[in-house]
């Protein structure tokens, strides 16, 4: 620092700063006013002095100043980061933020009020920007709310009127059986029929669960200990047995206390976890399933020998629609392991995946008794 | 719908201070709220009952009561005093209306007569619309319209990004802390369903019911409420007296409290 810097010049700091300052009368009249806004407003600096601070204002700000700015800076003496638009001669409005104190004498009586404003185009198109953003994202968010209840209203309708005329194909399957004669090449058309039949229901079962719990609070299970759990598990084994005869199951049923839980719930819960082993296991290894009852826990486990189930999978594998690459899925809409999950949350359960080289198991744990009254 | 007694007047953040018998009443107008008659009101705190309150969505009220459908109508905030008033059990009282309240003020004594027996208006405006048939209101349609523009844009000067940090965020009432501008927040919707409401109402027809004892009050200048439409309001009131206040500005309260204080207690 060899020079020395040169001295400010606080006149021409006042008319050339790159702000604009003006200070007016109590009374509203411009006193005094800086070059720099003069220059904005493409006027004079004496054509301004005298003039009322309204005459470079927008109808709004003068609006808006009598009604808001003006009790405000009496109230607490100062007002802060207010927008206010400026008029220029040609009638171009000017975005500014402005900034404002009153100035008080010793008795406290106001003198005049000085306002420091800064150009502020480009930050209020920004702001502008914002709020426009902000109103179109409420606006599609509301769209989008009530394009998927409308959706999922049109599914369960849709769910459920299709259970009739499943029925009435599972009853013409029935009768036919029954009452016609069939070579063995019609009796295996009729067992194909009902493999379909049985199928469909499911999914449409599956999609009215999907629907039911997206429209409100989640699954509704009925749970009770009245009867026992074993004849409804020894049942779905054996279904799943009839589908996928090629498949072996390696059952262990040890359930010694009474399970207080919705029986056919917990068999959906069952027969969707084995279905699940069909689809993914190992078809010349056997799957394995074993319930039991502990003190005061109830754990349902099915294991199978399939490719174990990469890490980001494991993540999705509970939610929605969610099926597993890279196989077809012989189950349709991936919604067996969301309903399963969904069953074991309403039993105040868990379910559980845990995926090895060795095998992939999914354990279902849920207490016993009704913990509501504990 | 009845209301409790706590729920009306923390709805409108009622405050009840004074000695008197008989209540003073003073309402905030458009832009701000109860802070701005604090210089007046306390000169009658000997004297009166002197009850304060913030319409709802204003100031300190209950933001929770507000819907756009509900206050659609000035009626609708008359209706409100006329609760503060049942619930205080007012009678005979003096109801003092900044603004658009002045007309507020006018809908609440048609709506209960008993209720109050004098009625201030500070800065009246029937009608702020200039009208074919020859009113002058002070402004044009296309101005009044340039105000509800900027009040969009602008939201009563706050640059507009900040303006929705005071109610936009219910679960973070810090933000409310940090407002630079302590008084006279308003949300900005309801500052634009407000504005609307003030500047394009029309009640130059219930001038003429008006029964109870009037004092216009005029400032100088008042570039919202102009001389020629305190005049209009004076001559229309069947039952008042005009008193031009050597205030300028549209808010004399603030401004030049002691010769409001005068008008009034001359005036009651």
């Amino acid at each position: 620092m060899s020079e020395q810097s040169p001295a400010e010049d606080l006149e021409d700091l006042y008319e050339t700063a790159p702000c604009g300052y003006l200070s007016a009368s109590p009374e509203g009249k411009i006193v005094k006013i800086n070059r720099t806004l003069a220059d904005w407003l493409r006027r004079s600096q004496d054509d301004l002095v005298g003039k009322p601070i309204h005459d470079i204002l927008s109808i709004g700000g003068r609006i808006a100043v009598e009604t808001h700015l003006a009790p405000l800076l009496r109230i607490q003496g100062y007002v802060n980061e207010i927008a206010v638009d400026l008029l220029a001669t040609d009638g171009e409005k000017i975005p500014t933020i402005a900034n404002a104190a009153e100035k008080r004498d010793e008795d406290g009586s106001h003198v005049f009020t000085r306002l420091t404003l800064f150009k502020a185009i480009d930050r209020r198109n920004y702001e502008r920007g914002l709020v426009h953003a902000r109103t179109q994202a409420e606006i599609e968010s509301k769209a989008q709310r009530e394009s998927a209840v409308v959706r999922e209203q049109f599914i369960a309708v849709l769910g459920h009127d299709l259970r009739n005329p499943m029925a009435a194909i599972a009853a013409g399957i029935r009768l036919l059986r029954n009452r016609e004669k069939f070579g063995p090449q019609g009796h295996h058309i009729l067992s194909e029929m009902d493999n379909s039949v049985a199928r469909a229901s499911g999914l449409i079962d599956d999609v009215l669960d999907l629907a039911r719990g997206s429209l409100g609070g989640g699954l509704v299970v009925d749970r009770n200990s009245e009867a026992p759990l074993t004849p409804v598990l020894e049942q779905v084994i054996a279904e799943i047995r009839a589908i996928a005869p090629e498949n072996s199951i390696e059952k262990r049923i040890e359930i010694d206390e009474p399970i207080y839980c919705d029986r056919g719930r917990l068999g959906q819960l069952a027969s969707n976890l084995l279905s699940n082993a069909v689809t993914h296991g190992a078809p010349d290894r056997p799957i394995g399933f074993e319930a039991v009852s502990g003190p005061g826990l109830f754990t349902l486990s099915v294991s199978n020998e399939g490719d174990p189930i990469p890490e980001d999978a494991r993540t999705h594998l509970f939610q929605p629609f969610f099926r597993g690459e890279g196989r077809p899925s012989r189950n349709g809409l991936g919604l067996g392991l969301f309903i399963a999950y969904e069953i074991a949350k309403a039993h105040d359960g868990t379910l559980e995946v845990d995926s090895t080289d060795r095998e992939t198991r999914f354990t279902f744990r849920m207490p016993t008794e009704d913990r509501s009254f504990a | 719908m009845p209301r409790s007694e706590t729920s009306v007047l923390r709805r409108n953040n009622v405050n009840v201070t004074g000695a008197g018998t008989r209540a003073m009443v003073f309402a905030h107008g458009f832009g701000c709220d109860q802070a701005m008659w604090q210089p007046v009101a306390r000169n009658f705190e000997r004297d009166f009952r002197v009850v304060l309150f913030d319409y709802v969505g204003h100031g300190q009220s209950d933001l929770g009561a507000y819907s756009s459908e509900r206050y659609s109508t000035l009626g609708a905030y008359a209706d409100d005093v006329v609760e503060i008033g049942q619930t205080l059990g007012l009678r005979n009282a003096v109801f003092v209306g900044h603004s658009v309240s002045a007309m507020i003020g006018a809908l609440a004594t048609l709506r209960a007569p008993e209720m109050f027996s004098d009625l201030v208006m500070v800065g009246p405006s029937p009608r702020y619309i200039d009208d074919d048939d020859g009113y002058r209101g002070g402004f044009s349609r296309a101005q009044i319209d340039e105000l509800l523009e900027f009040l969009e844009d602008n939201h009563l000067g706050w640059s507009a990004a900040m303006a929705p940090a005071i109610m936009g965020n219910p679960g973070r009432p810090e933000l409310s802390g940090r407002l630079e501008n302590s008084f006279c927040n308003t949300d900005p919707q309801i500052a634009r369903d407000f504005a609307r409401l003030t500047f394009l109402s029309d009640n130059r027809d219930d001038l003429e019911l008006i029964r109870v004892r009037t004092l216009v009050l005029q400032c100088s200048q008042d570039i919202i409420a102009p001389v020629e439409v305190g005049e209009f309001t004076h001559g229309r009131l069947p039952n008042s007296e005009y008193r031009l206040l050597r205030a300028t500005g549209h808010c004399p309260n603030l401004s030049a409290p002691e010769e409001i204080t005068t008008a009034i207690r001359e005036f009651v």
